[in-house]
């Protein structure tokens, strides 16, 4: 349909395309005002795509600030605003905009064409990208972990309470923690979480060390290999023993890795750290211990044919010295918050010194977009060094 | 809690928006107040071939041109729902958030205007805005 070229409006695409020697006027829409409802969103180009095929999301509790969330990235929404008087115009056929209709001003018979400002935008919002709010996932999951009480009361895993409030699904997760998709999966797999009748939980640990040791204690009735434990033997074995399925292979998940083979059922290998961090953690859970005494508990406890070394357990224990005596007691990063300035504020209440081969075990995972480590370090602590030759030390600011 | 940013266009067929930015405030005078719908702002005139325009506002002229912007603009509109809840008693509202636009360039008019001042009195009378920095 053509345009008539006297007093007609014209919008955004009159001023886009305004020919060389012409002339619009612009002016106040007939609906102008302040249309606090729409907004200004800067995105980069790389994510232009997710935006206009509907792929992200907005998430966060009303009493949180806003993220968006892409697949695999979380991104905080801040306003900038403008000092600029910047003059939004829209293009004229909308059939979104149902309150923006044509007009046309018969009464003007020059050959002005129109174009008309919706509103004055105050600024615009931009994405910055940060690290996901993951803390809140490991308290949710925390307020019930899943104990063995809960499998003797049952049979086996069905049946299971649906009226508790503490339970969470995967999209009850997605309301209530500010993460995409992809990293809310990664958290998940970071807490040993485990989904059970389609409920995240998070295992006692009491309780899963009880499947390690009858698991431990099975390999050496049935002659079974640490390193190729076949899946359906030891799932099926756990089982007579009354550990759900389930829990059996959630097992395996937590002290090992599966190993490649191809055809037929999973073989796994059981990880030497991870079972010796267990073991470490069991013998210092009711408090510090003499260093000789945790170490010939320690080595006793891990199975044979496994090496225990006292660098595995980096990021996991600290030791202090007493006089003569060395004490270790259990400081784990995973029970540090993963936010960095909580997270300094942590260590440095636990030590207020830390030398640098102590401290990166308890910040290499902190991650913040667009800061490295060094960055961190600058920004959190102060590095004092007495003289070339000693050791940089790292205090609070 | 997570609202879906709609988008009911493809990429190539968002429609564009526009935005004409002035380093400065538009005034309206007095007589105007409250009745800013269909008011004339300015006059914006494109001289020649290349992308160099003019706003003229009240007696300024502005010089500016078209730039693209250093990344683009989604025109977002945020709408509130009412809805009721299944038993019918008690409401929650919901947000919907859709794209209804791009923007990826604008008219930015930066440098200091040029007062016309020989036109003055004829645009004092007639013309509804005037421009100041």
């Amino acid at each position: 349909m053509e345009q008539k070229q006297s007093g007609c409006t014209g919008g955004a695409e009159t001023v886009l395309n305004l020919q060389p020697n012409s002339t619009i006027s612009i002016t106040y829409h007939p609906h102008f005002g302040p249309h606090d409802d729409l907004i200004l969103l800067e995105i980069d180009d790389k994510l232009l795509p997710d935006v206009l095929h509907q792929r992200v999301t907005l998430r966060g509790q009303p009493n949180e600030d806003a993220v968006l969330c892409t697949q695999s990235k979380t991104y905080s929404i801040k306003f900038v605003g403008n000092s600029n008087s910047v003059f939004l115009i829209p293009p004229v056929d909308q059939s979104a905009l149902h309150e923006l209709p044509q007009y046309s001003d018969e009464k003007d018979d020059d050959q002005r064409v129109v174009a008309s400002v919706i509103k004055v935008a105050p600024g615009n919002m931009e994405l910055v990208e940060v690290a996901p709010r993951l803390d809140k996932l490991k308290l949710l999951l925390l307020e019930n972990p899943f104990i063995s009480e809960e499998v003797s009361e049952k049979e086996g895993l069905e049946g299971m309470d649906e009226q508790k409030t503490n339970l969470f699904k995967w999209n009850d997760l997605i309301d209530r923690v500010q993460a995409s998709d992809d990293e809310l999966r990664s958290g998940l797999r970071a807490l040993s979480a485990v989904e059970i009748d389609g409920y995240w939980r998070i295992v006692d640990e009491k309780y899963m060390g009880t499947i390690l040791n009858m698991l431990l204690h099975n390999s050496v009735l049935n002659d079974w290999s640490l390193d190729a434990l076949g899946e359906d033997e030891v799932v099926g074995v756990l089982e007579s023993d009354g550990f759900p399925r389930t829990l059996g292979l959630h097992c395996l998940q937590v002290y090992g890795s599966k190993v490649d083979e191809g055809v037929g059922s999973c073989v796994w290998k059981l990880d030497e750290r991870r079972l010796c961090i267990h073991f470490a953690r069991e013998i210092l859970k009711d408090g510090k211990r003499k260093m000789e005494s945790f170490l010939e508990e320690w080595i006793q406890k891990i199975p044979d044919g496994m090496q225990a070394s006292f660098d595995m357990l980096e990021g996991e224990v600290l030791t202090e010295k007493f006089g003569v005596e060395t004490w270790v007691h259990a400081f784990s990063v995973s029970s540090l918050p993963s936010n960095p300035a909580a997270r300094f504020s942590m260590l440095f209440q636990e030590r207020p010194k830390w030398e640098w081969k102590d401290l990166q075990p308890y910040i290499r995972d902190l991650t913040v977009p667009g800061l490295s480590s060094e960055g961190l370090l600058l920004k959190y602590t102060r590095k004092t060094q007495p003289n070339s030759d000693a050791e940089p030390v790292f205090s609070a600011r | 809690m997570q609202i879906q940013v709609k988008c009911g266009c493809a990429e190539e067929k968002c429609p564009e928006w526009a935005i004409v930015e002035l380093q400065g405030v538009v005034e309206v005078q007095p007589s105007f107040q409250g009745t800013l719908q269909n008011l004339e702002i300015g006059q914006l005139c494109r001289p020649s071939s290349q992308e160099n325009y003019t706003f003229t506002v009240g007696y300024h002229e502005l010089s500016g041109s078209k730039v693209p912007l250093k990344k683009p603009f989604v025109v977002l509109k945020k709408t509130r729902h009412l809805d009721a809840n299944q038993n019918g008693d008690s409401k929650s509202s919901s947000v919907d958030l859709e794209v209804v636009g791009i923007i990826r360039h604008r008219i930015l008019f930066k440098a200091r205007p040029k007062a016309l001042i020989s036109s003055m009195f004829y645009l004092i009378l007639l013309k509804p805005c005037l421009f100041s920095v």
